[in-house]
């Protein structure tokens, strides 16, 4: 990461961008305590940790805005310089298609097609090698888990597993 | 006498054959992963938390325990011989040990490290005995505002000890909380940021949250950068250290372990401090200190010595007040409750098979190490070849596992692979994950303590500086958080600042 790629005002600064997230969700934390009711302070009611921790988030949030504008700080762009970003987007890609797939298709279907993408996608294994783990591996702990510890996966709409 | 009864007592629970097994699993399942970069003993941890249901709850806690220090001697293998921390305690150990080892001194600096960390790991075992049934009789009397002083004062030292910025990992600490906080209130029982989902009514699990963060963020980040192994070929030969490393080392253990067991105890504290600690403390007491950095054996020596004496400190608090200090303990604390355990002040009393079946669990898990990381460590050398692209996919499938195992519930499948894209992208901005860890476990009690103590002071705030323990904890709290505000202090955090994560 180039860290001199310092911006203090701009869009693009990520210190900034990170300040701002804690601001919304210290927010959104203070309305959910006002929501619970805060009670008195002879007797606390649901929402007053809550609303007193969603205040500290907002001023420690404030606290990064302040010095993201003043002391500037990394843009979003050198945050990703020098680094194989796509690997870990694939990766995201692959585990977010995954736990879409997981209850529908069952534990096996989906995690053999998950085993193989990241055999072959992260820093490829050739086919030789990965065909065989990607289906071995997850029938292996399939096995373990069912038979040994006696553990239900999740069998999906075709009840394979 | 009554400690030697106990500790008798301790060995008849450890020496059974399933507690020696679950040990024995412990410790090299910990030096594997203290081997392997990548993955550390919170993800193990967070792995097996599912697999502690199956034995009893000694045998559970007993392999828990042993990932842990086990964690500690395997993560000095990789930093000696590839010059890449095996976990985070072992960062320091690359400094010296590669040096070492690419002088053609891995032998000594291996055997040094695990002999080093073998008496750290005795004494802190023997300090923990005498230390932790007086400080349980202590901590009967603490009340709710005490406590709640106490894991503030642990979340400010975690904060102050995390790489970066401070109001970063405050902010990372207050989510944490809230975090912590989702499910049904325990006073009140109402419903809090469930967003009426039937599966957040009990809160989210530690389990998902910890893999998620800590296990598939670790790999995402891993994937980013190609990782090179710079692995020293030569046969390792004379793991004896001679006299002369001795007399050399034998100075940095003894004050490696004392810095370490008492930097253990502290909330907040643990191995990686300890280590960075004793390692500034040798290289400042040297007549030599330019040798450090070219190969010091003192620099592995202390530092290693360190890291396991913190282990064993470490319980401390998580036994006898029932505080975890770091993440790891928070975990162990996870592994208590699944049992339906709660460590504090009353365990040792009224558990005092399990407590000193621990301790003495500890004991034989240091010997089986010692036979581990030693007449074993060509094992271990091999492991180190084994390629990265096989390793990070079996790592995702365990993780998964791990997690649909430890609830049987897909949800939480879901909600590890949230907090996995969250942990990268917090990573990717600076945001450290340990005080957000630790606040989501200390979340629900920091809260159930405040607001107790706020009941029976009938809203009198004063109730926590009246209190001369909950005032020492808030004092020392409120001096680091303005601390970093001094520009000289500020100076000093950031050299002390590090990564708990890994």
């Amino acid at each position: 990461m180039n860290d001199q790629a310092n911006v203090k005002l701009r869009l693009s600064n990520s210190e900034l961008w990170g300040g701002v997230i804690g601001l919304a969700l210290g927010g959104f934390v203070i309305w959910s305590g006002l929501k619970l009711k805060l009670g008195s302070i002879n007797d606390p009611g649901s929402g007053y940790v809550l609303f007193y921790t969603g205040i500290l988030m907002c001023v420690f949030a404030g606290s990064i805005i302040v010095s993201a504008i003043t002391e500037g700080g990394p843009t979003l762009a050198s945050r990703l310089e020098n680094v194989r970003w796509s690997k870990p987007l694939l990766l995201i890609a692959c585990l977010v298609a995954f736990s879409v797939a997981l209850e529908p298709l069952g534990f096996l279907l989906s995690s053999m097609p998950l085993m193989l993408l990241l055999l072959r996608l992260i820093d490829p294994v050739r086919w030789l090698l990965a065909i065989p783990i990607a289906v071995l591996v997850p029938m292996g702990m399939w096995w373990a888990l069912k038979r040994l510890l006696l553990i239900q996966l999740p069998s999906g709409l075709f009840g394979i597993g | 006498m009554d400690t030697l009864v106990n500790v008798a007592h301790g060995f008849g629970v450890a020496l059974l054959p399933v507690n020696l097994l679950y040990c024995f699993i412990g410790v090299f399942i910990g030096t594997l992963v203290g081997v392997l970069p990548g993955i550390g003993p919170i993800s193990a941890m967070s792995l097996l938390l599912p697999v502690t249901l199956s034995g009893t709850p000694e045998s559970g806690i007993i392999m828990m325990a042993g990932i842990y220090y086990g964690s500690m001697y395997g993560g000095s293998t990789t930093s000696i011989l590839v010059n890449i921390p095996g976990e985070a305690a072992s960062v320091v150990t690359c400094i010296d040990g590669h040096q070492m080892a690419k002088q053609g001194r891995a032998g000594p600096a291996l055997g040094i490290s695990a002999f080093g960390s073998f008496i750290a790991g005795t004494f802190s075992l023997v300090a923990l005995m005498l230390v932790a049934p007086k400080l349980a009789s202590v901590a009967i009397a603490f009340g709710p505002a005490e406590y709640f002083s106490l894991m503030v004062l642990g979340l400010v030292v975690l904060t102050f000890l995390t790489q970066g910025s401070m109001p970063k990992a405050l902010l990372m600490a207050c989510i944490g909380v809230v975090l912590g906080l989702i499910g049904l209130d325990s006073i009140t029982a109402q419903p809090r940021l469930t967003f009426g989902r039937m599966e957040l009514i009990d809160g989210i699990g530690l389990v998902p949250v910890v893999m998620g963060l800590f296990g598939v963020a670790e790999v995402l980040l891993n994937t980013e950068q190609a990782i090179k192994r710079d692995i020293i070929n030569t046969k390792i030969t004379h793991l004896l250290p001679t006299k002369e490393d001795w007399k050399a080392s034998a100075g940095p253990v003894g004050r490696g372990t004392i810095l370490g067991f008492f930097l253990g105890i502290l909330p907040g504290g643990g191995a990686v401090v300890a280590s960075f600690a004793s390692y500034a403390l040798e290289k400042r007491l040297s007549k030599t200190p330019e040798r450090f950095g070219h190969g010091a054996i003192e620099g592995v020596a202390g530092p290693e010595s360190a890291n396991n004496a913190a282990a064993g400190g470490a319980f401390i608090p998580l036994m006898t007040l029932g505080i975890p200090p770091n993440v790891v303990m928070a975990l162990l604390l996870g592994a208590f409750v699944i049992h339906g355990l709660q460590p504090g002040p009353l365990m040792i009393t009224q558990n005092p098979g399990l407590f000193w079946g621990i301790v003495a669990s500890m004991y034989i898990g240091n010997l089986m190490l010692l036979v581990l990381n030693l007449p074993m460590i060509g094992m271990w050398v091999q492991l180190l070849k084994l390629p990265y692209n096989i390793l990070f996919p079996l790592i995702i499938l365990f993780t998964i596992l791990g997690v649909y195992c430890s609830s049987n519930n897909v949800f939480d499948v879901y909600v590890m692979i949230a907090f996995g894209i969250i942990g990268y992208f917090m990573r990717k901005l600076g945001y450290e994950p340990a005080p957000l860890v630790l606040a989501f476990v200390l979340g629900p009690m920091m809260e159930n303590n405040l607001r107790k103590s706020l009941i029976l002071s009938q809203g009198d705030l004063w109730t926590f500086v009246q209190r001369p323990i909950s005032a020492v904890c808030l004092a020392f709290a409120m001096a680091l958080l303005i601390a970093p505000l001094l520009p000289a202090l500020r100076k000093k955090r950031e050299l002390v600042a590090l990564d708990e994560g890994a």
